[in-house]
């Protein structure tokens, strides 16, 4: 149904043009769907937009077609191609969050296809738009219809979204990362509708993911892109299984296993080529354990067996596994459970927002005026401990307290009610100003390096401010100490003297944490220090903080939203659900015999990689059999 | 949205309170009070100690900005000293004649405004944009008289189109009337077109980029309704809030206009009030000033409500 051949994207930058795609083929057969796979910077989302012949104007096609049924879509005049969207080939957007206009009511963004495409009055496509959001499982569509976006949780937004991808009865459907924003519960609810379409329909689906596991459950093919190339395609469970391109063995060793306990992740060293002067040869090559001198050739895509693979040694690699090879240290990391007074004790900790206050809490029943303020139980009675030099993972959905938890802990936000003790300390009741010391004893590592680093400041500015601060070292010593600090986190020197933008997410990261050790602490808070990184960087960083536990003995809050990378690095595990800890145990046993419903669901809900395949379509063909 | 019409209103009930407050209390720390100034620099004490008495300028001053206040509430502004009119009427007419000026030249700058934005967004990085950005700026760069004087020498020196000042009532004719009021209105609009064109092109390229721009072309729509009904509706939301300051500006414009082109209205008349001293009609015009201002900022709020459903509702049902 749709053929993408021999297509490259060239876009116009000031630093020159950047090759998105290069020669990139690939084909979706009618009724199955192919799953782009690829990590940021990989050109799947351009695939996405040339599908739809929708690429902004600084694209350049230098090369390729793009067919659909037949017709060049990048060939068609204007009106055309506004003919063919939206009513033969529909798009889902990646975050359900800002692509539906926030004012607009659900029922017109629905339906106004329906209107432009189908010449359906106002009123009939009203009424279609309360089936096809029934259709998607919304539970009172008549409502939801009558809403605005910001009225809606993420969930029902994306549902909200494929019901008005799918108001014109399109026959291809494309979906870039259409469940990267939503929490795994959702995500799992989603997967399910979508592969009931598609049985109920005989869709015909392009799906974009950077998760794997996503894609195991939804996708009949998969080609796996890197730096604009298609490295490796195939059918989904001959790759899964046994990936035969050296950055799909990577990828798949980096994704965290449920069940796997704490084992040391495998990582893929270095970063992405500079795609404004691709080089000739591998693109892979200076990341690949495996290079060999024929590698700075240009390689074809070939075929090797039941797939094809772009790697000159594609043959003799088939049975290779992914070295680990982040550095010497493997197997299971040392597990330090000190009987010792414990550095954090927090109890019947609470904090409630109130929403709305003052005359924005004014409301009115009838003509009546009444004072309704808007509370927010973020964290409800909550206690943890957690030893010197263990890891408490904390897991739970967005919005379940998490952070704020995190944030309150270390009084970067004023709980209402409750005890915190860091190192022996009293923390709460005091005023900030005698919070110095325990400044000093614990830190935090933010999620996102991007907005938690200043940009303006240099790598030795951001990571010496502490030590100045804590007058830890004369300041003579202070670029000495920065020094080793990059070291511990494993940069080179030479980025003292670079500026945030000038470093890949993984190493700003690296930055952030080396500031949270500058001040020696014994306690970080890690709020989601993984979530904001590519897979193949995400290993690196947990193995990092893995390795930092071991060496400096420091103790973690870990919070993640992903249960899967918390089982790689906690000793024991907290589940929170709306503001309370609903569960905690070690981390095994939590993993192993869950006990409470809700992890019982988090846990069923994560789209995994191997064992047992999951999902509705699993689910059936094991019935059938 | 009744509970937010009416704790808006509060707002502005509560606004044009403090603002009389200060109008009063300043109007009474002036040196000459009214009893001095009715009587002339020569008039003797006991006199004007008299009269003092008469008029209740002796009294508590809160007891005097009560008289004042309530007054005001029952539409009694009033006597002017230097016309011996009660200043009612004398206001009304000017305010008319004033608010028939920034009510046109905000209408124009709204319209020529946004669309400039529009155009100059859609066009963006192109000459058409440099064009509009340049021209915006010169007319907001130099000050109102300059091109007060500019419009003159052009339509009314050069061309001979326009009368140079004046005004008259629409009963000497339409056309004469309307000849009055397109140059200070053209000196008003251009002064101000830049604040509206430049925010609307700013946020109208911003949203233009915006996912959900994005989303609404791939749903194939035309590009006329992906421009109108996607990007601009939540492209003006910003340019509203500065329309609104801009009719604050108006007001303010309107005393430099009013007075190059002598066009009596609500400027000349503060202006006069002000070199005459005349202290009833300038307490009573600046607050209608004030009032007129709050009263433009309360539409702006209600407009926005309704454009942006967020600050509507407040609240998510899901």
């Amino acid at each position: 149904m749709l053929a993408i051949e021999d297509l490259t994207v060239r876009y116009r930058t000031p630093g020159g043009a950047v090759e998105a795609l290069s020669s990139v083929s690939l084909k979706v057969r009618t009724g199955s769907t192919l799953a782009v796979v690829g990590e940021s910077g990989s050109g799947k989302s351009t695939v996405a937009l040339a599908a739809m012949a929708l690429l902004p104007p600084e694209a350049q096609t230098p090369s390729g077609r793009v067919l659909f049924d037949g017709t060049d879509v990048l060939k068609l005049d204007a009106q055309r191609r506004r003919r063919l969207r939206g009513s033969r080939i529909a798009l889902v957007f990646q975050d359900p969050f800002s692509v539906l206009n926030p004012s607009l009511r659900i029922a017109e963004q629905v339906g106004e296809g329906l209107v432009y495409h189908r010449g359906f009055s106002d009123e009939r496509a009203l009424s279609r738009a309360i089936e096809l959001l029934d259709e998607v499982g919304i539970a009172n569509p008549r409502a939801v219809a009558r809403a605005y976006p910001h009225e809606l949780s993420g969930g029902m937004r994306q549902r909200a979204l494929i019901a008005g991808a799918l108001a014109a009865e399109p026959e291809l459907l494309i979906l870039d990362e259409p469940t990267t924003a939503l929490d795994v519960t959702i995500e799992a609810q989603i997967l399910d509708l979508l592969e009931d379409l598609q049985a109920r329909r005989g869709l015909t689906m392009l799906f974009i993911s950077h998760n794997l596991g996503v894609v195991r459950r939804i996708a009949d093919d998969i080609a796996v892109l890197y730096a604009g190339q298609v490295v490796e395609e195939g059918a989904t469970e001959r790759i899964l299984q046994a990936p035969v391109h050296p950055y799909t063995k990577g990828l798949l060793a980096a994704i965290p296993r449920l069940g796997r306990g704490r084992t040391r992740l495998a990582s893929i060293p270095g970063r992405l080529p500079d795609l404004r002067a691709p080089p000739a040869g591998c693109r892979f090559a200076p990341r690949c354990p495996f290079a060999v001198a024929a590698s700075a050739l240009p390689q074809e895509l070939r075929h090797v067996g039941d797939r094809n693979v772009r790697c000159c040694r594609a043959q003799e690699l088939v049975a290779t596994a992914w070295p680990v090879q982040d550095e010497a240290a493997s197997g299971t990391l040392r597990a330090v459970l000190s009987p010792s007074e414990p550095i954090l004790r927090v109890d019947g900790l609470s904090k409630t927002f109130t929403l709305t206050r003052g005359f924005g809490a004014l409301s009115f029943e009838g003509w009546r005026p009444v004072m309704r303020p808007v509370r927010v139980k973020a964290v409800d009675e909550v206690a943890i401990e957690i030893a010197p030099g263990e890891v408490l993972g904390l897991v739970g959905e967005s919005g379940s307290g998490k952070t704020t938890l995190g944030r309150a802990i270390l009084r970067l936000i004023e709980p209402d009610r409750g005890s915190i003790r860091i190192a022996g300390e009293a923390v709460s009741g005091k005023p900030q100003k005698a919070l110095v010391p325990m400044r000093r004893a614990a830190q935090i590592v933010f999620q996102n390096p991007d907005s938690s680093l200043n940009p303006r400041k240099t790598v030795r500015e951001l990571v010496g401010r502490p030590i100045e601060r804590f007058r830890l070292a004369p300041s003579g010593e202070v670029p000495g100490r920065v020094r080793a600090l990059l070291d511990l986190v494993r940069l080179p020197a030479h980025y003292a003297d670079r500026y945030p933008h000038q470093m890949s997410g993984g190493e700003k990261q690296r930055v952030g944490i080396a500031r949270a050790l500058a001040t020696e602490p014994r306690f970080i808070v890690c709020d989601e220090p993984v979530s904001a990184l590519d897979v193949s960087v995400q290993a690196a960083i947990v193995n990092l903080l893995a390795d930092l536990r071991d060496r400096l003995g420091v103790a973690y809050l870990f919070i993640s939203h992903d249960i899967s990378v918390v089982a790689h690095i906690a000793d024991r595990i907290a589940v929170m659900y709306r503001g309370r800890i609903v569960e905690t145990g070690p981390a095994e046993e939590v993993m192993r015999a869950p006990r409470d419903p809700y992890t019982i669901t988090l846990l069923s809900a994560v789209p995994t990689v191997d064992g047992p395949p999951l999902g509705k379509r699993a689910r059936d063909e094991i019935a059938q059999r | 949205m009744a509970g937010y019409i009416l704790r808006r209103l509060a707002f502005v009930a509560l606004v044009l309170v403090a603002v009389s407050i200060l109008v009063f209390g300043i109007t009474s720390l002036l040196p000459a009070n009214v009893a001095y100034l009715i009587l002339g620099p020569f008039a003797p004490p006991e006199q004007v100690r008299a009269l003092e008495l008469k008029l209740g300028l002796t009294d508590p001053i809160w007891q005097q900005y009560w008289r004042w206040a309530s007054g005001i509430l029952r539409g009694d502004l009033g006597e002017s000293m230097l016309m011996n009119r009660p200043i009612a009427p004398l206001l009304w007419e000017a305010i008319v004649r004033s608010l028939t000026l920034t009510v046109t030249s905000f209408i124009l700058i709204g319209v020529i405004g946004v669309g400039l934005g529009v155009i100059a967004a859609l066009r963006h990085g192109r000459p058409l944009d440099h064009t509009v950005s340049v021209a915006t700026y010169l007319g907001i760069a130099v000050p109102e008289f300059f091109w007060a004087i500019v419009v003159i020498l052009v339509f009314a020196a050069w061309l001979g189109w326009l009368p140079s000042s004046g005004y008259e009532p629409l009963s000497a004719g339409y056309w004469i009337w309307l000849q009055h009021i397109i140059a200070p209105v053209m000196t008003l609009v251009f002064g101000h077109l830049a604040h509206v064109s430049r925010l609307t092109r700013s946020s109208m390229i911003e949203v233009m980029q915006s996912p959900y721009v994005t989303a609404a072309r791939a749903k194939g729509l035309p590009e006329r309704v992906v421009v109108i009904r996607h990007a601009l509706r939540n492209a003006l939301l910003p340019t509203i809030t500065v329309l609104a300051l801009d009719f604050g500006r108006l007001m303010g414009g309107i005393v430099v206009v009013e007075t190059v082109f002598a066009y009596p209205g609500l400027g000349r008349l503060l202006v006069f009030s002000i070199q005459n001293r005349d202290l009833p009609t300038l307490q009573a015009a600046i607050l209608v000033v004030a009032a007129i201002y709050a009263l433009a900022n309360f539409a702006a709020d209600l407009l926005y409500a309704w454009l942006n459903p967020k600050i509507r509702y407040g609240r998510s049902v899901a």
